[in-house]
């Protein structure tokens, strides 16, 4: 028995220097890429599921709690789920003032900010829309930023971390002007979203979102909306519709039905689809999808 | 004269706009960026009961609990529970405020506002920063022992409590003023031991005040407080996309229950009383709207002390007779709950009292105690639900000692704003 508690007891000790918690698989990759073999990284979110409504499981308290930095997203997105699983596993280091906790919204530009922040509008974000991790030029910011972050946790490998960031801002960059040209021609074309997903994805490449299906943020398909968005498409002639993983299509296929415009599912983070392995697989998809 | 009138009100008045529109960061004593978190939740429901408001209160689990529906007043405070009365309820209005208090603490309360009165329901400190996984809380709140007892009532599946709850517990379980202290190992395993220390005031099974005290009688000293004592473990994992949760729980503690005054049948009883919970959950997600949940839990009791009846406090010295006592009692539910979608959502919950044993050979205990329940809610959104329910319950009997078979429909509106609330497993 006492050994048993040994072995319970010895792994999370001796695996790796830092144990980092990540809230979504897309943070956790990046994390990785700066951190390589100095650090472990814990998903806390599963990449195929909606990143708002993530279940919190009680294993997720023992993630947290056994975490010696926790990096998360920010910008409401974890507002429904994060913080009961952060005040029950009472671990200072990922308290949300501690110097081991990372809130990577802090350093983006958003976009989408309410200039009315009432319920009435839907479940909004106050602070503007927190799907920055889509614009594939946000990445090399999120990635400096993690970078310096860990850095600031663990300066015995700072080289090491300099080293890696390097590494991964000369093969992004070079990623950045191959997905450039791919959507070169898909600047102005119109499209429709179920949620505004892809806000930060649209702006990098000229996309024009110009209707979404679900009435207001958070609020399920109504039919009267239903039928305007029909009749906006009829009149616009957007491309398509960029359908997030999670949600069902039964509203966007009645509107394909009525209207003949494309479903194009948009993959919004690693393991969203299956062949999303990666942060370039992911937006290897992305600029791929429209066709 | 009139030039210098008109050139200071113009002075005044564009001053005045001045001040008027000084920007939230520049007022020198601001201080409205400190508001806590702040949510206020209303519930409110329709009932219609098969038996009316007048009998309700004098129905009682047999051996275990009185007036389990229905108001009652009890030394002096009116003791109400939620849907109380046939028609429309206005059962709280939950008002909720939150924040760090410095780096070491959070404070959080939790107020019930109804026309009854006021309720601290909760009020705490939490201290987040001992580390190694330690947690403590200090002040009044609902205890972790079992499942449902730490979820607030706007966070049930069903808009009443389980019968096993309610009767050994009373409508707010165990809620007591103490401290916690809670540990999670540092196990990949989800494992948390805790530990609580509590007044003991919940006057349904323990309680701790002097029973009859008249100048020259005392039918039952006070308890040395703090007199409840809890401890738990709990433990969950995942297979796939369904998580098992599952603890185990027990407190003891001293009990003082004066029914000395009441009109009908005066009694008491004084000893201590230990209470034993299982509980496990398990819940499997289709997506991440979409839910199948099975939620259990069982209670047993054993109360060991002595019985006073025929007490009269119209002499004095009071005049009574003793018993030794000793109550063996418990129960379950289990519930089924459906999540179709972010909207509707079904369920069905099963309640049985399961033993009834009562040392003394004259005492009505009857077994046969059950309650079934089913409901389907509307959720408009995360911040507003609709539920129908309806109940069948046959744990309730009537003074002659029959068996009554009650049927209960509950339209209950649920809304809350402010605040985001998020809900743990």
């Amino acid at each position: 028995m006492y050994k048993l508690i040994l072995l319970l007891f010895l792994p999370l000790t001796l695996l790796a220097h830092l144990n980092i918690a990540v809230s979504y698989p897309y943070i956790g990759a990046l994390t990785k890429s700066i951190g390589g073999e100095h650090i472990r990284t814990v998903v806390l979110a599963k990449g195929n599921w909606d990143p708002h409504f993530v279940v919190p499981r009680p294993s997720l308290i023992s993630k947290v709690r056994n975490a010696d930095a926790l990096i998360m997203n920010g910008g409401q997105l974890e507002i429904g789920w994060l913080p009961p699983l952060i005040n029950r596993a009472a671990n200072p280091k990922t308290a949300s003032d501690a110097k081991t906790f990372l809130n990577l919204s802090w350093h983006v530009e958003l976009l989408d900010k309410p200039a009315d922040v009432d319920r009435s509008g839907g479940d909004i974000h106050p602070d503007g829309n927190p799907h920055f991790h889509l614009d594939p030029n946000n990445i090399l910011i999120l990635a400096d930023v993690i970078k310096k972050f860990l850095i600031s946790i663990d300066g015995e490998h700072k080289e090491v971390y300099e080293k890696n960031y390097l590494e991964f801002e000369g093969m992004w960059k070079s990623k950045l002007g191959m997905w450039k040209a791919k959507m070169q021609d898909k600047k102005g074309l119109k499209v429709i979203q179920f949620h505004n997903n892809l806000s930060y994805f649209n702006q990098a490449y000229g996309l024009v979102n110009i209707g979404t299906i679900e009435p207001l943020p958070g609020i399920p398909p109504s039919s009267k909306h239903t039928f305007e968005l029909i009749r906006l498409i009829n009149d616009e002639k957007p491309c398509c519709i960029l359908h997030d993983v999670y949600h069902s299509t039964k509203t966007a296929e009645y509107i394909s039905d009525k209207t003949g415009i494309k479903i194009i599912l948009m993959p919004h983070d690693i393991g969203a689809l299956e062949d999303i392995e990666d942060l370039s697989s992911l937006f290897e998809y992305l600029t791929g999808a429209i066709r | 004269m009139k030039k210098i009138l008109t050139i200071t009100a113009l002075c005044a008045s564009m001053a005045y706009a001045g001040a008027d529109v000084l920007p939230v960061e520049k007022r020198t004593f601001e201080q409205s960026k400190f508001i806590p978190d702040i949510s206020l939740i209303m519930d409110a429901s329709f009932v219609h009961r098969s038996v009316s408001d007048d009998e309700a209160p004098h129905l009682e689990v047999p051996g275990i609990a009185h007036g389990l529906l229905g108001s009652h007043a009890h030394e002096g405070a009116t003791h109400t529970i939620y849907n109380e009365n046939n028609g429309f309820n206005l059962n709280y209005a939950e008002l909720v405020l939150s924040s760090s208090v410095d780096p070491f603490f959070t404070m959080d309360g939790v107020f019930h506002i109804s026309e009854h009165g006021f309720e601290i329901e909760e009020l705490f400190f939490t201290s987040n920063a001992l580390g190694d996984g330690l947690r403590l809380k200090g002040g009044k709140f609902s205890s972790n022992f079992g499942y449902l007892n730490e979820h607030h009532h706007h966070a049930w599946d069903f808009a009443d409590m389980p019968l096993v709850y309610e009767s050994f517990l009373g409508m707010h379980g165990i809620n007591e003023k103490g401290v916690q202290l809670q540990w999670t190992a540092p196990t990949s395993l989800y494992l948390m031991f805790g530990v609580e220390v509590l007044q003991g005031d919940n006057e349904q099974m323990f309680g701790n005040k002097t029973i009859g005290d008249s100048e020259i009688t005392t039918i039952s000293k006070y308890a040395n407080t703090p007199s409840l004592y809890v401890g738990y473990v709990k433990t969950s994992f995942d297979i796939e996309d369904t998580t098992v949760l599952a603890g185990l729980s027990y407190a003891r503690g001293s009990s003082r229950i004066d029914h000395s005054s009441d009109e009908e049948n005066p009694h008491a009883f004084s000893g201590m009383s230990s209470l034993y919970g299982a509980d496990l959950v398990i819940k499997h997600y289709f997506d991440s709207y979409s839910f199948l949940a099975l939620q259990s839990e069982y209670l047993s009791r054993k109360m060991d002390g002595e019985q006073y009846s025929n007490i009269d406090t119209s002499v004095d010295p009071y005049t009574y007779a003793t018993t030794d006592m000793t109550k063996k009692q418990s129960g379950f539910y289990s519930q089924l709950t459906y999540a179709y979608d972010k909207n509707y959502r079904f369920g069905a919950r099963y309640d049985q009292i399961t033993q009834n044993e009562i040392s003394v050979s004259s005492a009505f205990s009857p077994e046969n105690m059950n309650k079934y329940s089913i409901m389907a809610e509307y959720h408009t959104s995360e911040f507003a639900r609709f539920r129908l329910q309806y109940n069948r319950n046959n744990a309730l009997y009537n003074e002659a000692n029959e068996q009554q078979h009650i049927d209960t429909i509950i339209l209950q509106a649920n809304i809350s704003i402010g605040a985001h609330a998020a809900h743990s497993f």
